[in-house]
């Protein structure tokens, strides 16, 4: 603990460490909040920097752009509909509904107060139980994997608002999209159509860039002149929540910070599981379910607490065990591997400065998000979203087609984000969700390879009731998906009998 | 007055090219990474990289790519121009995928520049696992084939090639469960979700260090620097070479002059103390060798891959 406040102090007296920190979370708002640069593209474009600091000036650096990037995906989620990181695209439901009323600027600094409080909770839970939930997470196997993520998906069918059916042939649609690529079992190309780009598989980003961006841009452009305004952001005048706004959020963002930090630890689960996890036992547990997707700030506080807690959480793994649990920790591995240092399990006893770096680095990354986005990010966006429409919209669309190509260097996915463009318009026409569709092809590969790695080791379906894990996760999925249902006609059967 | 022109342009480009080739390089050099940002492809590759920028005084800017187990970058390093401004790091999953992938790059449509060094296959068990010695792990797996969940990479990458020639050599059957990388690979071993892993030594060094995995071998003429007192499998009586090696390459048809200025400088700074020593610590073993070697150990890992391929069952694009 003494440690602890020492290394904090020392990070926090260092000007060097202090102006590193500064920039790296000021690059990180902006690659953030720019459409399609994920926060591991953030880190790796800043990775040949790191080559000539001392390790703890390019933690520094590296952890402030990694919490900023993950803070300001929401940026683009709630103005422009377009979720930068999987773990904003739960906030774009909520988020960008309250900017197209009028009060974007209030969805914007509840998700800031909400991603500062996820990122102190997450940071606490790291600093205390680090170890503790290091364990746990190891005990995670391939059927945990398996039932967790089926969990997200029923999660998912839960939250999106609308037609279930719709819904559900979103989803299917977005499995068989996951489908698309090398089998990650076999290694046998799937629906490539003979082609050498369809191999990959279909990425994330152009997926994601294409079906909200993209179809967004379309959808402005197809309105008649008359109503142009309506379905444009508008920051409103007030910009602020007051405390009284403030205070109803604060139960809902403790839950959704200590889900983030635990999901968050678990290897390669990330934060698209932590947001459905905590935005559907939010609508769960509120009395008006029916304001979830239609504008309220729960909607947006649920998603941005768990995601920014994720971050501390996605860090255990890396300290205590050495293994990355992401493709953002991976970078940071190899920085630790590049400066000389081989991260594992003796990382606490042989490194303990190293370790207090990193808790100093995301706490005073904490301090400096929430005061940048609030005296420059703010005033700025709104700056950017006073331009007008035809600015914007051009402007939106060459970042949408720029993000795509930069994921892979390839034209191929350029043509993918378009098409998607397409179909997420087609879809938007139809009245379709598209939520569904994109964790589907998120999450569908994890749950497949997962189901399938474990029948090959256990070659039994019985494992997952076997299981404590698992077993609970697969009934709480059940109930989720049978429980509404199943209290109406127990709510009927007690009338009955009433009279 | 055309052909005037003509003239005047050959000339200048004789002139320009001549200039090049005194020069070179006179410019930013690609370097290809065929793995995203992170994973062992990629360290190495930067570990070099800022130093040979030093020792050709010029920018070298690493451009990662992804997917297809490493393909698709290679497909972008084969399909540059051959100018010397563009090479990357080649592991031997591109020499297998020759063999095993649709539209693979093949090795002639690559120069070999130099070796970057081994990074040889080894088994590890979990330590709640019966196994104390290579010996018990054998008549364990010879006693009841496919009893023994191993973790490796999908059919096709290095681990997963690794554990089919243990299979092969020891005449025993493994339950090979694939993993997406070293980094779930060992994370399944920690959990114990897999018995064994083939899996090179630094992936696993801490854990055996810290006890909660035991390194039974490793598959090489040599022990490695990182763990010297973990003997290899020959010298447990067990005929086993397998693993991983690195090596410098740009597409076919750089010219001469310039593969050499690249091989020179590469060999160099891969024998510098300080180089040796940042890669020992990042974990990696170096072999500094130029082209001609690194071209005849490619060679002779594709002769002995083939046969292995064959049997496994995995060659789609036969020689």
């Amino acid at each position: 603990m003494t440690d602890l406040l020492t290394g904090l102090a020392t990070a926090a007296t260092d000007p060097t460490l202090l102006l590193l920190s500064f920039i790296g979370v000021m690059l990180g708002l902006v690659f953030g909040a720019l459409p399609g640069i994920s926060s591991t593209m953030a880190l790796a474009v800043l990775l040949p920097f790191t080559y000539g600091m001392e390790t703890p000036a390019a933690m520094m650096l590296m952890l402030g752009v990694f919490f900023a990037s993950v803070y300001a995906g929401s940026v683009s989620a709630i103005l422009l509909r377009i979720p930068g990181t999987p773990g904003a695209m739960i906030t774009l439901m909520d988020g960008n509904a309250m900017a197209k009323q009028g009060r974007a600027g209030e969805a914007m600094a509840f998700a800031l107060v909400a991603s500062l409080f996820g990122g102190v909770i997450g940071w606490i839970i790291m600093v205390t139980l680090a170890p503790v939930i290091a364990t746990y997470a190891l005990r995670f196997g391939s059927p945990e994997y398996a039932a967790v993520v089926f969990f997200g998906l029923v999660l998912v069918a839960y939250a999106s608002s609308g037609d279930t059916l719709r819904g559900l042939a979103a989803g299917a649609i977005g499995l068989l999209i996951g489908v698309v690529g090398r089998d990650r079992i076999t290694d046998v190309p799937r629906f490539t159509f003979g082609t050498a780009e369809l191999q990959a598989g279909i990425d994330f980003i152009p997926l994601v860039i294409g079906i909200f961006g993209i179809a967004e841009v379309l959808s402005l452009l197809a309105r008649r002149r008359a109503d142009t305004v309506s379905g444009i952001p508008t920051l409103g005048r007030r910009s602020w929540p007051g405390w009284r706004a403030l205070v109803p959020e604060i139960p809902t963002a403790l839950r959704s910070s200590t889900i983030g930090a635990f999901v968050g630890a678990i290897p390669a689960a990330g934060s698209a599981v932590a947001v459905a996890l905590a935005y559907s036992i939010e609508k769960r547990l509120s009395k008006h379910p029916g304001r979830f997707g239609t504008g309220t700030p729960k909607g947006v506080v649920a998603p941005e607490a768990a995601n920014n807690a994720c971050v501390g959480g996605s860090l255990i793994p890396m300290m205590t065990l050495g293994i990355p649990g992401d493709s953002i920790t991976a970078v940071l591995i190899a920085v630790l591997l590049l400066h000389g240092l081989r991260p594992g399990p003796g990382l606490f006893e042989n490194q303990p400065e190293l370790i207090v770096t990193i808790y100093a680095a995301i706490f005073i990354a904490i301090i400096f998000t929430g005061f940048l986005a609030a005296t420059v990010g703010l005033p700025l966006f709104r700056r950017v979203l006073a331009l007008p429409q035809r600015v914007l919209l051009t402007g939106v669309l060459l970042l949408c087609l720029l993000g795509a190509f930069a994921v892979r260097n390839s034209i191929f996915d350029v043509w993918l984000a378009v098409f998607f463009g397409g179909v997420g318009f087609v879809f938007m026409r139809l009245g379709i969700p598209v939520l569904p569709l994109v964790f589907g092809a998120i999450l569908g590969p994890i749950l497949e390879e997962n189901l399938r790695r474990t029948l090959l080791i256990h070659r039994d379906w019985m494992v997952f009731l076997e299981r404590p894990i698992s077993l609970t996760l697969i009934v709480v999925s059940f109930l989720v998906l049978l429980g509404p249902p199943l209290a109406t006609l127990l709510t009927r059967a007690a009338q009955r009998r009433k009279r | 007055m055309r052909r005037l022109g003509y003239m005047f342009g050959a000339a200048l480009a004789v002139a320009a090219g001549g200039a090049a080739a005194d020069t070179f390089p006179d410019g930013p050099i690609t370097w290809v990474v065929n793995w995203p940002a992170g994973g062992g492809q990629d360290t190495t590759s930067r570990l070099v990289a800022t130093r040979l920028s030093d020792a050709l005084g010029v920018p070298i800017v690493i451009e990662n790519y992804e997917g297809a187990g490493g393909l698709v970058g290679m497909r972008a390093l084969a399909a540059s121009d051959a100018d010397g401004y563009t090479i990357g790091m080649l592991g031997t999953s591109s020499i297998i995928q020759q063999y095993t992938m649709d539209e693979p790059v093949m090795m002639d449509d690559l120069t070999v520049l130099s070796m970057f060094g081994p990074d040889p296959a080894a088994l590890s068990v979990h330590a709640g696992t019966p196994f104390e010695t290579l010996e018990d792990f054998v008549s364990a797996a010879r006693e009841a084939p496919g009893s023994v969940p191993n973790g490796n990479d999908p059919p096709g990458g290095a681990s997963y090639i690794a554990a089919t020639i243990l299979e092969n050599e020891l005449d025993i059957a493994l339950n090979k469960i694939p993993y997406g990388g070293f980094a779930p690979t060992v994370t399944a071993l920690l959990g114990g979700e897999v018995s064994s892993a083939t899996v090179p030594i630094p992936q696993v060094i801490e854990h055996h260090a810290s006890g909660a995995v035991r390194i039974l071998g490793v598959m090489s003429d040599q022990r490695h620097f990182l763990a010297p007192e973990v003997p290899t499998f020959a010298e447990q009586g067990f005929d086993v070479v397998a693993g991983d090696f690195r090596a410098v390459v740009g597409p076919a048809g750089i010219p001469e002059d310039r593969a050499a200025i690249l091989s020179e400088a590469l060999v160099s700074v891969l024998s510098s103390d300080a180089f040796v020593e940042a890669a020992n610590a990042a974990g990696y073993m170096i072999e500094p060798f130029g082209a001609e070697e690194a071209q005849a150990r490619i060679l002779a890992f594709d002769t002995a891959v083939y046969p292995v391929l064959e049997s496994a069952g995995l060659v789609t694009n036969p020689r």
